[in-house]
Parts: structure tokens; sequence; C-alpha cells
């Protein structure tokens, strides 16, 4: 399909107001984000979307509840072994932003681990799940790594500086889209999100669906993307 | 199975003295690199352990239960160096053996006394080969004529001569060595304990290889399967007189299932690509540590292959209970204690443990005798030390909780030799500094551990790699886990 973004993520916003709106706890909410989730991963497989990010847990979210953090522990745990066979039989690679705070029990790493191996030679598409994820500590990480390896400062340009962030293959984000209507960044793929689309839906994460998936990859195709120049008639990604 | 003369001349290498027919162009060189050497050797070590010598020195020093891939690759290496083309390499091997062999006596529970270098007990050792190539090749259906059986003969007789200065006690001819085994399978060999570990635990039980370590469930499952199968195998192609001594009936269908798997092995051998089939790929599958290179490709594809095997059998696995701290504790230090330390696995350190680690050191680093000698000295030492501190009831043996408390309070003189001794055979170039890929390879090579990614331009001095050194055997370098539990008992 033309004017497709070629990496498409997701702040997935809006379970906690989903849950109160029923007067179910919070936790329901999160209980309901997996069919979205899974959703919303088939839908942009089936349209060719190269590479899908969602933004499943921020490093802000540790400050949570502790009842709460751990059903989304748990939660996270099912969906990967419920859906693993499932998504390697799709050829999905899935790996995983973040992922280094020691609260993380050590079977979920595990099954994180198992995951990203069983997967790690699939190419048809990439799902990146930020967990655990702050994009300011990605760039502070970078930071430190080029320090590290002592790169003079008049070499350090955006292109290396883009190398020694977690996953350096991950292309530029072409299209954000950050449900339940609220505006923010909130700290997600900091680096990565520069030239990005956003686009805000009303709707509620665990009430996304496929078809608000495609309605957002078509008012992406109708956006006019520039990159800071005057005119680019494309609304493809960079320099196509 | 190749045909030509003995020859040897390849260059750079002695010629092989023609009263020593081993090396390339002999059967037993081709032999001893295909995959179905395996088969021999397996069997023919419970013939071994029938014998009440070897029986009571396998129980008492052996690692073959605890580490029974290991004392495989072992005894693979070892039969490939005494049939090297050089025989500079095959006469190192057969010293080294013989001073390996020396070390290993004591009494057995009887109060008989064994001793591992007696000419009698190494003799029916390499009978036991021989007779199992032989039955390996008559169940594959191959016939081995007259001539060609007496030349397989004199091959094993030269292999026992390259220990045994007089040539050995094996009969000289094959008509006297028919009779030989008969009387030895009659009278000599009985039902020892050795036996009934390897028929009742060792199959059962066996650990994964290397290679699938990281997947315990996938091995325990094809283990279930595979282990009975092998059981059968083993005791069907055993002499009908020791299966009755021992007890075993032959099952139904053992005979079939006999012919079938020995069938297999000589078409795989004669059919598939040569390179899978040599007995270095095979061991190279199984554990990856060994180094070797034939079919590189396609050893890191079935290890990936492998790899995500294991990780889609864990996520399709039920989520069990989850374990609390403490119980990941305890499995840690458990792991620490069994695979570095208790290399017997009867649950203790003791002398046995540490006599097998210095063996296992000086055969993968190839120590010659005066570095043998020093990590040996070394290791007694050490034994020394550690009964005076933790030994109180005098019973020789100390527990994983007595040892780590004490070592992580006791800097033993003597650990700090073997360290240095370690230090000295890394060291090649003699500069006092080793550099951190050679570190790393000690480790992984003499330990199985791997330290970690870490900077092969690091220049480590005599006393940080002591340092280190005394920190992995505290089981401090092993996990912070084991350094909780250890710490308080």
């Amino acid at each position: 399909m033309r004017g497709l973004p070629d990496h498409v993520a997701c702040v997935m916003d809006g379970n906690g107001r989903w849950a109160a709106q029923r007067s179910l706890p919070r936790t329901a909410g999160h209980h309901a984000a997996e069919a979205a989730v899974i959703d919303v991963i088939e839908a942009a497989h089936t349209a060719g979307v190269g590479w899908l990010s969602l933004y499943a847990f921020s490093t802000e979210n540790w400050r949570r509840p502790a009842a709460e953090v751990d059903v989304l522990l748990r939660l996270v745990r099912r969906t990967i072994k419920k859906h693993a066979l499932a998504l390697h039989a799709r050829g999905i690679r899935c790996r995983f932003l973040g992922v280094t705070d020691p609260r993380i029990p050590p079977p979920l790493a595990r099954d994180i681990a198992d995951l990203m191996t069983l997967t790690r030679d699939n190419r048809r598409m990439t799902l990146t799940v930020a967990f655990d994820h702050g994009g300011r500590r990605d760039i502070v990480e970078a930071a430190r790594s080029l320090i590290r390896d002592g790169v003079p400062p008049e070499q350090v340009t955006e292109e290396s500086f883009a190398r020694h962030l977690p996953h350096p293959d991950l292309p530029e984000v072409d299209l954000v889209i950050r449900t339940s209507g609220e505006q923010r960044i909130s700290n997600f793929m900091l680096w990565q999100v520069a030239y990005a689309e956003w686009i805000f839906p009303d709707v509620l994460w665990p009430d996304f669906r496929a078809e608000h998936f495609w309605q957002c990859l078509d008012v992406y195709r109708r956006r006019n993307r520039r990159f800071g120049e005057v005119s680019v008639p494309t609304a493809r990604g960079k320099g196509t | 199975m190749r045909d030509s003369a003995p020859t040897g001349t390849e260059d750079g290498v002695t010629p092989t003295d023609p009263a020593a027919p081993l090396g390339p162009g002999s059967m037993l060189h081709e032999l001893t690199h295909q995959a179905r050497w395996g088969l021999v050797a397996t069997r023919a070590i419970v013939l071994e352990a029938a014998h009440p010598q070897i029986g009571a020195a396998l129980i008492t020093n052996s690692t073959f239960v605890a580490h029974p891939w290991r004392r495989l690759r072992n005894t693979v290496l070892s039969s490939q160096r005494m049939v090297h083309p050089d025989e500079r390499v095959r006469q190192r091997e057969a010293a080294r053996l013989n001073r390996l062999h020396e070390r290993i006596t004591g009494t057995d529970a009887e109060g008989r006394a064994f001793n591992a270098a007696d000419p009698e007990t190494r003799a029916w050792v390499v009978a036991t080969l021989f007779e199992s190539t032989v039955t390996m090749c008559r169940l594959s259906g191959e016939s081995l004529d007259g001539p060609v059986l007496e030349r397989l003969y004199s091959e094993f007789r030269a292999f026992l001569a390259l220990m045994e200065p007089d040539g050995g006690t094996l009969p000289p001819t094959l008509r006297e060595f028919w009779r030989y085994y008969e009387v030895m399978i009659e009278e000599r060999l009985e039902n020892t304990e050795a036996v009934r570990v390897i028929l009742d635990r060792l199959f059962a039980q066996v650990p994964a290889p290397p290679l699938l370590r990281d997947s315990p469930a996938v091995w325990a499952a094809g283990r279930a399967l595979a282990g009975p199968v092998a059981i059968a195998i083993t005791v069907a192609s055993l002499p009908e007189p020791l299966r009755a001594r021992l007890g075993l009936p032959e099952l139904p269908g053992a005979r079939t299932l006999i012919h079938a798997a020995y069938l297999s092995t000589r078409f795989a051998t004669q059919l598939l690509p040569e390179a899978w089939t040599r007995l270095d790929t095979v061991m190279a599958m199984i554990d990856p540590s060994s180094g070797s290179q034939p079919g590189a490709d396609a050893l890191a594809g079935l290890r990936r292959g492998a790899t995500k095997a294991g990780a889609l059998f864990r996520l399709l696995t039920p989520a069990p209970r989850t374990a609390t701290p403490d119980e990941s504790t305890v499995r840690s230090a458990a792991r620490f204690f069994s695979e570095v330390l208790d290399q017997t696995g009867n649950g203790f350190l003791d002398w046995p443990d540490l006599a097998a680690m210095a063996r296992e050191i000086a055969t993968r680093l190839d120590l010659d005798t005066e570095d043998e000698d020093r990590l040996f000295t070394a290791f007694a030492d050490w034994w020394r030390d550690l009964q005076q501190e933790l030994d109180t009831d005098g019973d020789g043996r100390v527990t994983g909780h007595e040892y780590a408390a004490a070592t992580a309070t006791m800097t033993s003189s003597a650990l700090i030799r073997v360290a240095e001794v370690l230090f000295d055979v890394t060291d090649k170039d003699r500069n006092q500094f080793i550099d951190g890929g050679e570190y790393r390879t000690l480790f992984r090579t003499a330990f199985d551990h791997d330290t970690g990614d870490g900077d092969d331009d690091e220049q480590l001095t005599r006393t940080e790699f002591v340092r280190r050194f005394l920190k992995f055997m505290a089981g401090r370098g092993h996990s912070d886990a084991h350094d909780r539990l250890f710490a308080h008992p």
C-alpha cells in the first residue's frame, strides 16, 4: 500500500479510565488491553508495516501501587506465553526496549529472553515492546557508551550518537498513535520520535481495534510530511 | 574403513614405527574418529565396570556419573591422541595416562585393594574396547574376516603396549584372546556397584550435554524416551553369561532394536556426508567448548535451532509456581557446588573430588609432567589445609556449607599455589601477564565456567589472577546468590 508508515508506535493509554467508566478496578483495564494489543499487531502485520513499537510500561510506572504493578507484570508474562507461537508463526521478530530494572521478576525476564531468542531470525515485521522504558534514560546511556568508547567530541554526530542507542537498527518513528485523547510525549522514544507524525484518537486503548488502526494509517497517508523543509510531496518516511 | 598400510609420513610428523601400527591408515585411527565409536566406548564401560578393580576405581574416583559428557569427551580425546599421526603425541598421551592411573589407588568396600595402573586391569580395558569394536561391526552387518580381525587385534595390542613397556598382558594371538575373554566373563566379572550405577542411574539421570544445559525440560523429555532404549540396546549387546550374572533379562524386541541401532549407525557412517558422522563433529555439537572445527556452520545452525527449540518449549510450558528468592538462591548455590566442587557427585567434598579436578585440569590443559606434578602437589596440600580447618569429625569429607564458610575467611597458601600453577601454564610467553582472552579460555576449558564478555586487551598480573581465582573458588565469582547463601548458611 502506498504511503504507509514504515515505523508505527503506539502509546497505549486509557486502561485505567476504561475500567473506571465501568466501575471496575484499574487492573481490569489492563486485562482488557490484551485484546487491543493482539488486534493492532495483527492489523499492522496485515498492512505490511515493517516496524511496530508498543509502549507497555514506563520507568515512571514503577511508582504505581505495588498490587497494580504486580498484576501488570503477570499480565505481560501471560500474554508472552499465550501468543509466542502465533507471533513466531507470523514471522514477527519480537524485541524489548528497556527491561533493565532488577524488580522485573526472573521468570518474566527469562520469558522475554526466550521470546527474543525464538523470533530473532524473523524479518516479516519487527515488534518492539518498550517495557521499563524511558527515552531520556536511553539518551543518557548512549552518552555514557560514547564516553566509555573514548569518542572525541568533534566526532560525535547525530548518526554516530544514534549508533550507541539500544537497538541502533530501529528506524525513526513515522507515526505515533496515542489513544485516549491525551496529548503528551511521556518520555517515549525521545530520540526516535523527533520527526514523527502524532495522532491522538479519543478511543481508550482497551477499545482500540484494527479499524481504528486503519483509520490512523489513512490519516497519516493524507498528511504532508516536511521534515522542516518548505515542501516534500510525500507522506512516506524520510527521503522517499 | 580404509585398508591402506600405515604410513605416518606427513610433513613434520615422526614416521610411524612399524612395530606400533597406530596413526593414519590404521583401522583404529579410522574407527576412533567415527561418531559410532561413542557406542563402543559406552558398551565397553559396562564391561569394564563389572571388573571388580575397575568397578571400585570408578565408584570411588571417577566422575563419570556426575559428568558423563566430560568423561566421554576425555575418553574420545585420549583415544585420538593415542592414534595420533605424530608418535611423540602418542607417547606423551601414554605417559599422561600412566601418571593418571598411578594416582588412582585405594580399597573397595570389601577391603580389596585396587590400582588403576595394574597391568591385568589395563589389559581388560583394552580387551573390552577390542571386543566392543568387533561386536559393533558384527551387529552392523560388517564382516571382519580373519586377516582383518588379526590386524585389528594387533592394533589394540599396540595401543596397550604404548602404556605398558613390556607389551602388557593381552594374549599374543587372537585365538588365545577369545579364550581369555571367555574366562574373564565367566570367572572374573561381578555384579559390581559400578555396573548397577551405570545401568540404573547413568542412563536414566544423565545430565544434559552442554549444548542443552539451558533447556533442561527439552533434555528431560528426550531422555525419558531415549534412556530406556539406550539401556535395552546396551544390555542386549552384552555377553549372555554376564547378562545372566547381572540378573538382566533380555527384553522382547531388544534384538531387533539393537540391529536397527547398529545398522543405522553403519549406514549413517557410509551414506551421510563424512563431516556429519565424524566424532569431532558430534562432540562439538554436544559440547561447544570442545572447539572442534569441522562443519562449523552446520553446527552453529544446529545450536541456534536447539536454542530456539528450548526457548519455545519453555514458553509453551505453563508457568510454574513462582520460586521465592530463597529457593532461587539455594538452586544457584547447589549448581556451583555440583558443577565445580563435587566432581564425583556424592554430595560431599573429599579428596577424590579435588583429585578429579586436578586430573581434569591437567587433561584439558595438556600439562607436561612437571606442571602436572606441581598441580597435584598444590591440590594435595590444599586438601590437607581443608581437612585441618574443616574436617573436625575426621570422616575425610566436608559439606558444601562447611567449605564455603571456611574459604570465605581462609586464604589458603596451597590454594594460592594452585592459582600460580594455573597462571604459569597459561602465561606461555612467561612475561608475567595473561590477557583477558586467555583468562576466559582457561576458565572455560578448565572449569566449564563462563566469566562473561570481558575485554580481550585486558592484561592480568599474577596478583590479580590469584585474587580472581580465589574469589571463584570461594564461590563468590559464581553468583551473588551463592555468596548470600554461604555467608548465612
